[in-house]
Formats: C-alpha cells, sequence, structure tokens
C-alpha cells in the first residue's frame, strides 16, 4: 500500500519541481487575471450604477463572487492537461507505462496535484498586491459550515475538472487532433460553469437544468457555497451527492475511454 | 505590390485547398468560433435580463458595440490568427529559418502563409449580429456611413494586428514563453466595454495608451451618432501609431533571432 503510495508521490514531487521550472508562464498568467478582474470591475460597475441588487446580490457580492471563481481555477482548473496527455499518447511515450506497474491516471493525477499547488500558492501573489484596491469591495458569509463544505466541493471539483481534462487527453486514440474539441468545450464550461456571470441570474429553468450537469460542478458550486450565492445547507447536501454522482460517472468513463483506446493504440515511437 | 497580392492569393487557394481536405475540422472550427461568439452575446443578454443600461448603452446599442468587436476578431481570427500563432511556435522551434530564406518581407511572408475559412465565414455572422442589432434600434446609415463604418473596421484590424504580433515578438527575447498569445485574448475583452465605463486609471489606460476600447466604439458611435472626426482620427493616428511600433518591435526581435535548430 504504501510502496504504491511512495511511486506517485514521488511523481508528484517531479511534477512539481517540472512545474517550478515554468513558474514565469504562471506568474504572467496570473498577472494577466488582475485584467479579466478589471474587466468585471469595470462592466459590472457600469451595470450596477443605479441598481442597488443584481439577482437578489450587491456589487461587492458579485465582485467577490468572480474573485473567488478566480482563485478556485488556479486550484483546481485543468490547464493543459488534456494536450499533456494528448502528447503523450500521440508521441508514444505512455508505451512506458503500459509495461510498468504504474496507473496511468493516478500518474497523471499526482502530476495534476503538483501543477494545482503551484499555479494556487503563484495567483495569491498578485491578489495580495491588488487586495487593498478591492477590501472595501469582498463581502463574505459568516456562517461557518460553508468552509469545510466549501473545500469538500472544491476537492470533488479539482476530480471533475481534471478528468473532464483526462477524457479529452483520451480522444487522442481516436482523432489526431484534440485542440477542435477542447476549445469547444471551454466555451461551453465559460458559460454552464459561471465563469462569464453567477448562474443564479440565468432563466429559473436554465439554471435548474445546469444544476444536473457536470460544468455547474466544475468551479461554480464550491464558489457559491464560499460566497453565499447558495443559502440553504439542504441545497448544498443535494449538490454534493449530485457532484459525487458527477465524479464516480467521469471516472468510469476514464477507465473506458482508456482500455478502449488502447485497443485502437498502435504503440509508435516511445 | 502586384507581386506581394499574387503571394497571398497563392497562400489563399492553398488554405483553402487545405481547408477541403480537412472538411470535418472546418466545420468544428466554425462551430468552436460560433459559441464563442454565442457566450458573449449570451452574456449580455443576461446582464441585460437584470438592468437597463450599462454606462448609457441599451440593451441593442451594446449589441451592436459588441458584434463591432467580434466582428473586427473574426477577421483577425481569418486573415491572420494561425499564421501568427505559428509564427510564435517557429521562433521557439528554429523552423522560423524558413521565412528568412523566403524571397519577399518577413512579416509579411510570415503573416499571410495561412488563412482560416473558418473564422471569416463567422465575419458573415458577426455581421448579422450588428444588422439586426441596427434592424432593433431603427437606424438607417447612410451609404457614406456604412463606408466609414468600413474603413474605421479596417483601422481596428490593422490595431489588432499590431498588438498581436508585439505580444508574439516576445517570443524573440523569451523563448520560453508559451501561451504568450493570451494577452492579446486578454486585452480583447476590454474591446468589448463602452467608452463612457472607464475611468480615471482606466480610461488612461484603455482607452489612451492601449487602443482597444476605440477599435470597437469608434466604428459603433459611426453607426448610432453618424461620423465624428474626433473619433475617425483617433483610430486611424492609433492605427498608424500601433503598425509602426508591430513592425519596428519585430524587427527588433528579428535581430535577436539566432535559429534554436540545425
Amino acid at each position: 500500500m504504501f510502496s504504491a503510495l511512495s511511486k506517485y508521490q514521488h511523481a508528484f514531487l517531479i511534477g512539481l519541481q517540472s512545474n517550478l521550472v515554468y513558474r514565469w508562464n504562471f506568474a504572467v498568467r496570473g498577472f494577466f487575471s488582475m485584467f479579466h478582474l478589471a474587466v468585471v470591475f469595470i462592466l459590472w460597475g457600469a451595470a450596477y450604477a443605479g441598481v442597488p441588487a443584481i439577482g437578489g446580490f450587491s456589487f461587492g457580492q458579485t465582485l467577490t463572487y468572480f474573485l473567488v471563481m478566480l482563485v478556485l481555477q488556479f486550484f483546481v482548473g485543468a490547464f493543459n492537461e488534456d494536450y499533456q496527455i494528448s502528447e503523450e499518447i500521440r508521441n508514444g511515450l505512455i508505451n512506458q507505462f503500459l509495461l510498468k506497474p504504474i496507473n496511468y491516471f493516478l500518474y497523471r493525477f499526482s502530476i495534476f496535484l503538483a501543477a494545482r499547488l503551484v499555479t494556487g500558492t503563484l495567483i495569491l501573489l498578485p491578489l495580495l498586491v491588488t487586495l487593498p484596491l478591492l477590501r472595501d469591495y469582498l463581502t463574505l458569509p459568516a456562517e461557518l459550515w460553508r468552509i469545510p463544505l466549501g473545500l469538500t466541493a472544491m476537492v470533488l471539483s479539482a476530480l471533475i475538472q481534471f478528468s473532464i481534462a483526462y477524457c479529452f487527453g483520451m480522444l487522442t486514440f481516436w482523432f489526431l487532433e484534440i485542440q477542435g474539441f477542447v476549445i469547444l468545450s471551454m466555451a461551453i464550461e465559460s458559460i454552464l460553469g459561471g465563469q462569464m456571470f453567477p448562474l443564479d441570474l440565468l432563466p429559473g429553468w436554465l439554471y435548474r437544468l445546469a444544476q444536473f450537469l457536470p460544468f455547474y460542478y466544475q468551479t461554480y458550486f464550491p464558489a457559491a457555497i464560499f460566497t453565499g450565492r447558495i443559502s440553504s445547507l439542504a441545497v448544498v447536501g443535494q449538490g454534493l451527492v449530485i457532484q459525487l454522482g458527477w465524479v464516480l460517472v467521469l471516472l468510469a468513463l476514464n477507465q473506458l475511454l482508456w482500455t478502449r483506446g488502447l485497443r485502437r493504440h498502435t504503440a509508435v515511437g516511445g | 505590390m502586384t507581386r506581394y497580392l499574387q503571394i497571398w492569393l497563392a497562400s489563399a487557394r492553398y488554405s483553402i485547398v487545405r481547408t477541403m481536405m480537412f472538411r470535418f475540422d472546418f466545420f468544428l472550427w466554425a462551430l468552436v468560433e460560433l459559441c464563442w461568439m454565442g457566450v458573449n452575446l449570451l452574456m449580455i443578454s443576461v446582464i441585460y435580463e437584470h438592468t437597463q443600461s450599462i454606462a448609457g448603452w441599451s440593451k441593442y446599442e451594446m449589441l451592436l458595440l459588441v458584434g463591432t468587436s467580434l466582428l473586427v476578431q473574426r477577421f483577425l481570427m481569418g486573415f491572420f490568427w494561425s499564421s501568427l500563432f505559428e509564427l510564435g511556435r517557429n521562433i521557439r522551434s528554429g523552423y522560423f529559418d524558413f521565412f528568412l530564406a523566403q524571397p519577399g518581407n518577413i512579416l509579411f511572408m510570415a503573416s499571410t502563409r495561412k488563412l482560416d475559412p473558418d473564422g471569416l465565414l463567422n465575419s458573415f455572422v458577426a455581421m448579422g449580429v450588428v444588422a439586426y442589432a441596427a434592424h432593433r434600434l431603427g437606424l438607417h446609415p447612410s451609404a457614406l456611413d456604412l463606408a466609414l463604418y468600413a474603413l474605421m473596421i479596417f483601422c481596428g484590424l490593422v490595431i489588432h494586428y499590431s498588438m498581436l504580433v508585439i505580444s508574439i515578438s516576445v517570443a524573440f527575447w523569451i523563448t520560453s514563453a508559451q501561451g504568450i498569445e493570451g494577452i492579446y485574448f486578454t486585452l480583447a475583452e476590454f474591446s468589448r466595454l463602452p467608452r463612457e465605463a472607464f475611468k480615471g486609471l482606466a480610461s488612461l489606460a484603455f482607452v489612451w495608451l492601449l487602443p482597444v476600447v476605440v477599435v470597437s466604439n469608434a466604428p459603433a458611435h459611426t453607426l448610432l451618432h453618424g461620423f465624428q472626426p474626433r473619433w475617425a482620427f483617433a483610430l486611424l493616428a492609433a492605427a498608424l501609431l500601433w503598425l509602426g511600433a508591430a513592425v519596428t518591435v519585430f524587427h527588433l526581435g528579428l535581430r535577436r533571432y539566432t535559429s534554436a535548430s540545425s
């Protein structure tokens, strides 16, 4: 058991080192995310002029929502894991894993965790710099139950994000180029994942439909718990059950695509 | 000049033949761009469900602004994106040598190698959005207004192109700078906002220093309120200035190019 864990511990440490090599890339990305926050501030600031509340929330609460979403994306979001997996399949680098007692999913997940530790820490730096400017607007609810439940939802979100990226990576067994699928999925995620606007602003029927889709649980769900956009404990509990269901469905899909994909794999190169 | 037109036509022909060979890719990418435009339009529609105006702009005025911004971006995607995206990769890998050996202006050759018909197809969708918004607003622009609008879109394309060339040229100095073209997309987000929403420091940075806001606001203003020389001259001056800056930065970078491969 422990020897099995130590294998992935090594993968995690190597992932940490290789991600630290690209620390400037992530730092630049983090810095430009602040520009995205500026767009949010200007657009929503203008929308709120003369309107005290939108969807029952103040400007401060909406701004806090976007800030929490941004931090969550750096902590749990899959950045380019799909491309990395796709490259490993295309170049034949996965061949080595087929001959060793290593689970490819766990290997990639260990590296994903290391990468998120680096990107999550790096986003905190520009955030600390902008905090004095944003401090007056930040509004977080006081209930303590939101912290453990939000963190649980965050862990499950990381699993959903990674599993979706892994599924797209697996598509390389069938398609040469997956970039089109990934960017198409990003467009859907940006709407149904709540990156463009808080999902509760959608018409009621669409919001209820979104709650049954995996995109809702990618970042919106933990962000909504932390920022008070979901008010009742019962709704959080129900959401966690659906989220866990999606984790299990996606893990099963990962396994199915891996076994089916390997049947088509011709192991060129490596 | 005629020779460059012939080169460009040859590249365009090659790109169209290539697209016909990979028809699935063409439809997929057309769908990708269509979905991203839909994302922006849906966002506007959802915000206006909850508020009447954004910085004094009504829903359809805002739709006209966003449509204009998308139109400039579709032209950029259709005419230059693939070539410039590959330029960054080629600088890193050393394949850029291939362009240095070609008998023509290097920036021209590197910028026009590939055309994306899917981006150009979606520019008609963006035009449709502008036309729909203009119809809902009851606008009847004259032929002169439309010609000025087209000219301003062209100036906007020059500015966006220049910003992208400058972003990509960073690769001459920092070869490990992958995904640096993301800078352009972040800045382009500002072009979907009305000029009146920018105040203080933001106005100085995004309206005057980086003309991302003027690029979409100036043509939209021309359709909404008729020709305003102030906007037109600001846009023309910005286009010339930014194109000059892009050419300078690209050539400064070129001096540092050492060819990574071979």
